[in-house]
């Protein structure tokens, strides 16, 4: 990560706007235990109480961190049942970033996040589909799978 | 340097920026080899 990912321009820029970096070394206590690292890189996103959302291990390119990090973004605000804050950045990150490992399961909470805004099951149904026709073979089609019968 | 990345190397402190700028914390768990 730091001779590859960390210096590409576009990360250093979306770290500046968008985060908060911390970095500890990985046997560090109490903090190896309290979120059980086992491996490095591990790459948490946390809200502002310290709990955790999302979590990547391993390497991941500059094409892929970003996504992948829009994604716990939007996961935290999706959690702190901040809806509208949740979709606004998974647009952000299907917008540009569609052909990346984190877009299917973006593309998912996209339609569990409208729901849970409108209580309108309609966008469950319309994510299977956009699922079914933009990433057939991911886990995330499966995981809608029968929001296609809504 | 443009492309350089400011690590905060606190937990108190990112959680305290966090809360003051309305960001999340990137949290890195890295092996200095």
């Amino acid at each position: 990560m730091d001779t590859v990912t960390y210096p590409h321009e576009k990360v250093a820029a979306f770290f500046k706007k968008n985060l908060i970096p911390l970095r500890i070394q990985f046997d560090t206590k109490p903090y190896c235990n309290e979120f059980n690292v086992t491996w490095t890189p591990t790459l948490i996103v946390l809200d502002a109480d310290g709990k955790e959302h999302h979590r990547t291990v391993g390497f991941l390119s500059a094409e892929e961190l970003i996504p992948a990090l829009l994604l716990g973004m939007a996961k935290t605000r999706f959690e702190q049942q901040k809806y509208t804050e949740a979709l606004s950045v998974i647009t952000e990150l299907l917008d540009n970033y569609a052909k990346s490992d984190a877009a299917p399961e973006a593309l998912f909470l996209k339609g569990v996040a409208q729901y849970k805004n409108t209580h309108n099951p309609k966008p469950l149904k319309e994510a299977y589909e956009q699922l079914l026709a933009q990433y057939p073979a991911s886990e995330w089609t499966k995981r809608a799978y029968p929001y296609r019968l809504l | 340097m443009a492309n350089t990345i400011t690590w905060e190397t606190e937990m108190k402190k990112a959680l305290a920026q966090s809360r003051a700028q309305d960001k999340q914390v990137l949290l890195d768990f890295f092996n200095p080899g």
